[in-house]
């Protein structure tokens, strides 16, 4: 009797995994077929696309729409490739996440530790940067750059994507630092040490995981930023996002579906190897915040 | 080593006021505890002492320098806290360690002193360990060790054993005493633990709501209870407090209580405080350990009075046996020994201490002497 109930549960869990898996399958065809039909056509000369059907292996393999797009298409009017923008792009995003986020996590360290009179405001106001919509910025932030004299400069970028990630990345450290013990920071002050040492030898040390969170963060919304590219930047300072928009849309006869396929892959490139090597810090990160804080 | 002295300290969080008035004073190498309900204060106490809060008004002063305005590593102090508080990212020995470090110690001398510590504690297996690879009473002998490297002038302990279970407890209890015999340090130590109070101190301080209801030995606490709160919150299990009304028999000072079979009359020491309370209520306190077989009662005591009382359950509890008995209106409990041949819903002759009874305001709560 209760074997058989045994068995009727079996069946019924074998048969819910079907169902699960089916799904998972499904979704995941779904959403790698973008990415199938990127690949298999940027390694296809441009005939064959024009000629046949977009989702068929190449009949003859090339990587010349990959070398055409990072080092000679056209972009814009002159005929350079991505590498200058991806080189661009690199400038930009190293600097604006690594100040980001090590400004995060001192104002986390400050707003969960040294909590001073109306910490609570301050810590409200830089929230609000996160939902303030891009576009109401970018007019003050132009004027604001232009007194710095730092219009369509890389460093400007810098400045922009530094400040706009700063909402972000204090909430996350200051998230992470609440469940932080004070009574660490309580013995290191008994013990002598100041406002950075602190920080350095006994916060620091246990911050990897949120540090990875708001790496990966912080990455790839700066990597992946167009509007603050295209508004501020300058020819000697355009990201890759705005040349992959110019590759494009530059208008020399026909469209090379092929170039512009490599061209994108590139420009994801970068976002999907951070994404693929620390990942799974990404979800442990994200859980440890969740469930500390 | 030195004496600590704390000068009407307030302590306000905006417009809470946490500590009100505090002054208390331990003599050099004195053992002081501060002991007290969950939230009466006695940690943001301590932290005023170490300087980690910052006093509203008041002085706190260790030897002949008041240390008020002093950073907490300027105080000479050392802290042992509740959560242990141990790096999580260093070994043992650099946790013991590191203040040494920040002061720019040599490193020969650092080795010299954490060797020390390590031989008194017998934590020389565990110096090259994380705090995650220890047990809980590891952790414990480990922050002790980084408290007792300083070499301070006080120690300050914030319920330092909470976290340990029950035989544990009682080990490192005795141990910390051990360590004061031999060091003769200055301790301040905060517990809510009335027991580990009283087989620590040799100055108690009993708070309730940022106030000290009472500073004196443990002896003075245990037997001498200012008020009904100090009575009520040291001992375990708890001091008897039965309402009761003075009354006038024989030419002697009574108090009635409320009996199993009418009203049971027990004498009262002849004072004007209870005199002047003449057909008055008042709370009549006496521990179990005062309320007992006429076998088991202290012989010496001059003032036994043996009653019949109804006992409505028995409670063996190995070393001793609980009587529960209905007295004034309320569960009394005595204390006997524990092969005393008593059973449950019987009428037995017990012993009253009249000696070690207290007695005390039913409204205020103050003692009447
Ligand atoms: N930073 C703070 N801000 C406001 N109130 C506090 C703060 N720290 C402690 N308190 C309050 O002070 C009271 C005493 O706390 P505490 O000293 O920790 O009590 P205890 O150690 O005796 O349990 C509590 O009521 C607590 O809520
Ligand atoms: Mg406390």
């Amino acid at each position: 009797m209760s074997g058989a109930a045994q068995d009727i549960a079996m069946k019924g869990s074998r048969a819910t995994r079907i169902i699960i898996y089916t799904v998972l399958i499904l979704f995941m065809i779904f959403y790698l077929l973008p990415l199938y039909v990127m690949l298999t056509n940027s390694l296809k000369p441009l005939d064959e696309i024009r000629g046949g059907d977009m989702l068929a292996l190449p009949k003859n393999w090339t990587i010349e729409p990959w070398r055409a797009a990072w080092s000679y298409a056209q972009i814009g009017v002159e005929p350079t490739g991505l590498r200058p923008y991806f080189i661009n792009s690199i400038f930009m995003v190293v600097p604006a996440v690594l100040i980001s986020t090590a400004l995060g996590a001192l104002n986390g360290y400050v707003l969960t530790k040294w909590s001073f009179r109306g910490s609570g405001l301050v810590f409200g106001l830089l929230l609000l940067a996160c939902f303030i919509p891009f576009q109401i910025v970018l007019i003050p932030m132009a004027r604001i750059l232009g007194m710095l004299g730092l219009a369509g400069t890389t460093s400007g970028l810098v400045l922009v994507h530094t400040i706009y990630g700063l909402g972000f990345t204090t909430l996350f450290f200051r998230n992470y630092y609440a469940a932080f013990p004070t009574e660490l920071v309580r013995a290191a002050q008994i013990d002598g040490a100041g406002f950075f040492q602190i920080f350095w030898r006994i916060l620091a040390p246990s911050s990897a995981p949120i540090a990875v969170v708001t790496i990966i963060w912080q990455f790839t919304n700066v990597w992946n930023d167009f509007l603050f590219g295209v508004s501020f930047a300058d020819f000697d300072s355009i990201p890759m996002t705005v040349a992959l928009n110019n590759l494009v849309n530059s208008s020399t006869g026909v469209k090379e579906y092929n170039v512009h396929f490599a061209g994108a892959i590139l420009a994801a490139l970068p976002t999907l190897i951070v994404y693929i090597v620390s990942g799974r810090y990404f979800v442990r990160g994200l859980m440890a915040g969740a469930v500390k804080g | 080593m030195a004496r600590l002295k704390i000068e009407n300290l307030y302590k306000a969080y905006g417009a809470t006021e946490v500590l009100k008035g505090i002054d208390l004073e331990i003599e050099d190498g004195g053992f002081l505890v501060l002991v007290g309900p969950s939230g009466c204060g006695k940690s943001t106490l301590l932290n005023c002492i170490a300087g980690l809060e910052d006093v509203t008004s008041g002085d706190v002063v260790i030897g002949e320098r008041s240390v008020t305005e002093l950073h907490p590593s300027k105080r000479d102090i050392a802290m042992v806290f509740q959560s242990y508080a141990l790096y999580p990212n260093m070994t043992v020995e650099k946790n013991i360690s590191f203040g040494m470090e920040i002061r720019g110690v040599g490193k020969s001398e650092r080795r010299a002193a954490i060797e020390g510590v390590a031989d008194m504690l017998q934590i020389r297996e565990l110096l090259k360990r994380k705090p995650s690879q220890l047990s809980g009473g590891q952790r414990q002998r480990v922050a002790m060790g980084r408290a007792l490297v300083r070499d301070p002038q006080v120690f300050l302990f914030d319920e330092p054993l909470s976290n340990l279970d029950a035989k544990l407890r009682v080990d490192m209890r005795t141990e910390i005493k051990r360590l004061h015999k031999r060091m003769g340090t200055t301790i301040v130590y905060v517990t809510h633990d009335q027991i580990e109070a009283l087989t620590l101190a040799t100055r108690i301080a009993v708070m309730k709501d940022g106030i000290v209801q009472q500073f004196g030995t443990p002896d003075q606490i245990y037997n001498d209870p200012v008020n009904m709160f100090v009575a009520d919150f040291m001992g375990s299990p708890a001091m008897n407090l039965l309402p009761g009304t003075v009354v006038a028999e024989n030419g002697g000072l009574m108090v009635s209580l409320d009996g199993h079979e009418g009203e049971m009359l027990l004498p009262l020491p002849d004072s004007d405080a209870l005199r002047g309370r003449m057909g008055q209520k008042i709370i009549f306190g006496i521990r179990p350990e005062a309320f007992t077989d006429p076998e088991g009662a202290d012989r010496t005591s001059t003032q036994l009075e043996k009653r019949d009382c109804f006992v409505e359950v028995v409670e063996p509890a190995g070393s001793d046996t609980f009587a529960v008995v209905k007295l004034g209106g309320k569960s009394a409990v005595a204390r006997l020994r524990a092969d005393a041949r008593i059973s449950p819903e019987t009428v037995t002759s017990l012993a009253f201490n009249m000696g070690k009874a207290v007695f005390f305001d039913p409204d205020s709560g103050e003692r009447l002497k």
